[in-house]
């Protein structure tokens, strides 16, 4: 406590206080910045830290990496485009708010969510981080195994109608996810022997084309009406109101602790939590027909669920100074070229640096939210903007930035091949949401899938007897049987498949 | 009102920049050869931000401007094992403003299958720059106290120690199976993507060994969550992490292997240019700032060792990669 108090008081300092301000405003900017994330946008800034000291570095990288969770979510529901990976969730009910003239309200539950949600995490990360990193240790490849097919099953139908349909969909995300070069075996699987796709299908470039890029088409097929903004907004009506504040409180909390406990494990954690966060308030909502309507809570509950996945996932890169994400991967390296290497001594020989560190993440939420409030105002009079002048601008953003990360005009091919592909797929009434899932954690089944079966010696029962992977396993089998039943149920009922 | 001015401010400025923009980068005439380097020179990475390889080039670009005069953009270009990266390099203008970080992986992968170009002679070095030898952990808690113990048991129960590697065909990979033909013990290998997955595996017990390099393990050996049964240099390390751990060679195991990162171009440098690029390199190397905070092992070759250390390792690993079959399982599969 002692040391967390030194801390703050060195995170006040102006330099360290300078470098929060700094890094949560990028954060931001990079959040509402469509196809630029926390991993590219620290990237281009690295070479600038050189002159820098560590603390106020650290704290920067820091702050462009939780602030750009905050970010991601006003250009998902103002324009119904991702301003991040993460914030593909928020798009479903923010939009759909903002159509409904609660775009402001949506903003601002999201910039709450993230502040609450954001410091459950970092105090998580402040009283348990070595125990927690520890505790991540036992998740091996049979572990993985067994909550990607969980995740599989639970998320499949998520979004969308037709339960067939988003089957499909995630079927085809799976064999996308297969495109590149076999870890086991090296042979290359659906490259068409083109080398841009040798090392796979880039996931924020799937996510940006699929959502973004696909949205532009959309609005540039659609007959040009006068933008939706053009009327005029009320500030004061911007701000959510006392019920929806009361219905956001117990997603918020609910979402918060979802995604702190994915975002201890590897991979797209981020992504992944707001997904199950979605899923979790459906499940929990009495009403949940009318999800995708405009309900608050479908934007409180995933807005807070990345954001305390960002927290989580600083943990094993803290505690072990092992990073899980390629984002935790970019922030090692910043970290290390400071003389920094995370990790169990960090505790012991850079105490004051973790503990500025970590106190500085407090006051970066919360300058996150000092910020992002009286902005709301700003950001939806965005949408007076003509749509005409808008969506051009956000295109270039989105091609300037993907170039940025990967430096490959085929990419940029991609990501419009990709546009192409959810422009149709959205038209034909099928849902990308399903074709993501199934391209996140297709891959993640297959790896650990063949790790488990190595390390099991090609027993499939190693899966089963391991108490965890075992206890989810039979979990995800009754949750699938159940589904099936109830489908059998439905279909005897109606008479054929809805 | 105050749009009007804003838009107006904006307009003067683009102006401004334009013009002057347009004034800087207006060639004087200049003898390309005797004035090099007159523009930024780009510097690729095989690989993405934050592995060694991006470190070491981030390092160099920070102070090309002081030794070369102009400054150096990183770019990472990262897939097909390097080969993406390297590509781009091979296929770039031979005049001295394309550089790239180079890894033992521009042998090996020509070895694997065919590659675009033939790296080792569509390259040549400019300097081979840090040298680290590779290290075998285990868990701390791991019921073998020295390499004699670890292969013992080996023997006995064949199969049942897993050594984890960061993918098929990496360093971590190969040098599992220089051990394997050097031991003939049977120990089986699983792939992981990238080395945090695989140090994760063995932290958690879910694999037994992992072969890495000292900058992936020494935050792990010194808060003591792993052991170093061996490490693969000619003789001990120096460095107080290391200093106590025995080579392969000592505890009677034929596995050496030094992985260097350096810098390379496309063949066909004007040697004026050539010579320039390399006096940079060796003063940016020299300079006591580069060496902070890089926690790598430096070992600094110029154009001629470097060249004659791609040959020793491209004939020894193509030896080992035949011997082991390594290069048929991933050749075949690659057809």
């Amino acid at each position: 406590m002692e040391m967390l108090l030194q801390g703050l008081y060195n995170s006040l300092s102006p330099e360290n206080l300078f470098a929060c301000v700094l890094g949560v405003l990028l954060g931001t900017v990079t959040g509402i910045l469509p196809g630029i994330g926390p991993l590219g946008a620290i990237a281009l800034l690295l070479p600038l830290s050189f002159g820098m000291n560590t603390l106020p570095t650290l704290i920067l990288f820091a702050g462009i990496y939780y602030g750009s969770m905050y970010g991601g979510a006003i250009t998902s529901i103002l324009l119904n485009i991702p301003g991040e990976d993460s914030a593909v969730v928020t798009c479903i009910e923010g939009y759909a708010m903002a159509k409904k003239g609660r775009g402001g309200a949506a903003i601002a539950i999201a910039a709450i969510g993230s502040f609450i949600a954001g410091t459950l995490g970092v105090v998580g990360l402040s009283l348990f981080a070595p125990v927690l990193a520890k505790l991540s240790l036992n998740f091996g490849p049979c572990e993985y195994f067994a909550i990607s097919i969980f995740g599989l099953i639970v998320l499949t139908n998520l979004i969308g109608y037709s339960a067939l349909k988003s089957s499909l969909m995630a079927v085809v995300g799976i064999m996308l996810g297969t495109v590149g070069m076999d870890g086991l075996t090296g042979i290359s699987r659906f490259t068409l022997q083109i080398s841009g796709l040798q090392s796979g299908l880039d996931f924020t470039l799937v996510i940006m084309g699929l959502f973004g890029m696909s949205e532009i088409f959309q609005v540039m097929a659609e007959q040009p009406v006068a933008s939706a903004g053009s009327r005029k907004i009320n500030f004061l009506k911007q701000y959510p109101d006392r019920e929806e504040l009361q219905r956001s409180l117990v997603p918020i909390c609910r979402g918060g602790i979802i995604g702190f406990f994915i975002g201890l494990l590897p991979g797209p954690s981020a992504v992944l939590s707001s997904f199950l966060a979605y899923a979790a308030e459906k499940k929990c909502h009495k009403q949940p027909e009318k999800f995708g309507q405009g309900m608050i809570e479908g934007v409180a509950g995933p807005e807070a669920a990345n954001n305390s996945a960002a927290a989580a996932n600083l943990i094993p890169l803290l505690a072990l100074g092992l990073p899980f994400s390629p984002t935790s991967a970019i922030l090692l390296s910043g970290f290390t070229l400071h003389g920094i290497t995370p990790g169990p001594t960090l505790l012991t020989q850079h105490a004051d640096i973790f503990w500025g560190l970590v106190a500085s993440m407090y006051v970066g939420n919360l300058l996150l939210l000092v910020i992002n409030l009286p902005l709301v105002g700003i950001f939806t009079s965005l949408l007076r903007v003509p749509v005409n002048i808008l969506m051009p601008i956000v295109m270039l953003i989105m091609l300037t930035s993907v170039y940025a990360l990967t430096q490959n005009f085929f990419d940029l091919g991609l990501l419009i091949l990709f546009g192409f592909l959810g422009f149709l797929l959205k038209n034909g009434g099928y849902e990308p949401a399903a074709f993501v899932i199934g391209f996140i954690l297709g891959p993640r089944i297959e790896w650990g899938l063949v790790q488990g079966l190595l390390i099991g010696d090609g027993q499939l029962s190693a899966f089963l007897l391991r108490p965890l992977s075992g206890t989810i396993l039979l979990l995800s089998a009754s949750l699938l049987l159940y589904k099936l039943i109830q489908a059998a149920n439905k279909i005897k009922k109606t008479g054929g498949i809805s | 009102m105050m749009l009007k001015k804003v838009g107006v401010l904006v307009g003067v400025l683009a102006v401004l920049f334009t013009t002057f923009g347009c004034a800087s980068m207006q060639e004087k005439p200049v003898n390309a050869v005797q004035d090099f380097p007159i523009r930024p020179i780009t510097l690729i990475v095989p690989s993405t931000a934050g592995g060694g390889p991006d470190m070491l080039g981030r390092a160099i670009a920070r102070l090309s401007g002081k030794h070369l005069g102009q400054n150096m953009v990183v770019l990472d270009k990262a897939g097909g094992g390097n080969t993406t990266g390297y590509n781009e390099l091979a296929g770039s203008q031979p005049d001295g403003y394309t550089l790239g970080i180079v890894t033992p992986s521009l042998i090996m992968q020509p070895l694997y299958g065919q590659t675009q170009y033939d790296y080792p002679t569509a390259l040549e070095p400019i300097a081979s720059i840090t040298s680290n030898p590779w290290t075998l952990i285990v868990r701390a808690d791991a019921p073998w106290q020295n390499l004699q113990e670890l292969i013992e048991d080996a023997k006995q129960h064949p199969g049942k120690i897993k050594f984890g590697h960061a993918g098929l065909g990496t360093v971590t990979n190969v040098v599992g199976e220089m051990f394997i033909q050097a031991t003939g013990v049977q120990i089986e290998q699983v792939p992981f993507q990238g080395p945090a997955e695989a140090i994760t595996a063995v932290l958690g017990g879910h694999v037994q060994m992992y072969f890495g390099g000292p900058a992936e393990v020494t935050e792990q050996v010194r808060s003591g969550n792993v052991r170093v049964l061996a490490i693969a240099a000619s003789k001990r390390l120096n460095q107080p992490d290391f200093m106590d751990v025995p080579t392969f060679k000592e505890q009677g195991v034929e596995v050496v292997y030094q992985n260097w990162l350096g810098i390379a171009v496309p063949k066909g440098l004007p040697p004026q240019v050539k010579s320039k690029l390399a006096a940079g390199i060796k003063a940016i190397v020299e300079d006591p700032e580069f060496k902070q905070n890089l926690g790598m092992n430096i070992q600094y070759f110029g154009p001629e060792e470097a060249a004659k250390l791609w040959q020793d390792d491209k004939e020894r690993l193509s030896k080992l990669v035949k011997e082991t079959g390594l290069a048929e399982r991933i050749a075949a599969q690659k057809k």
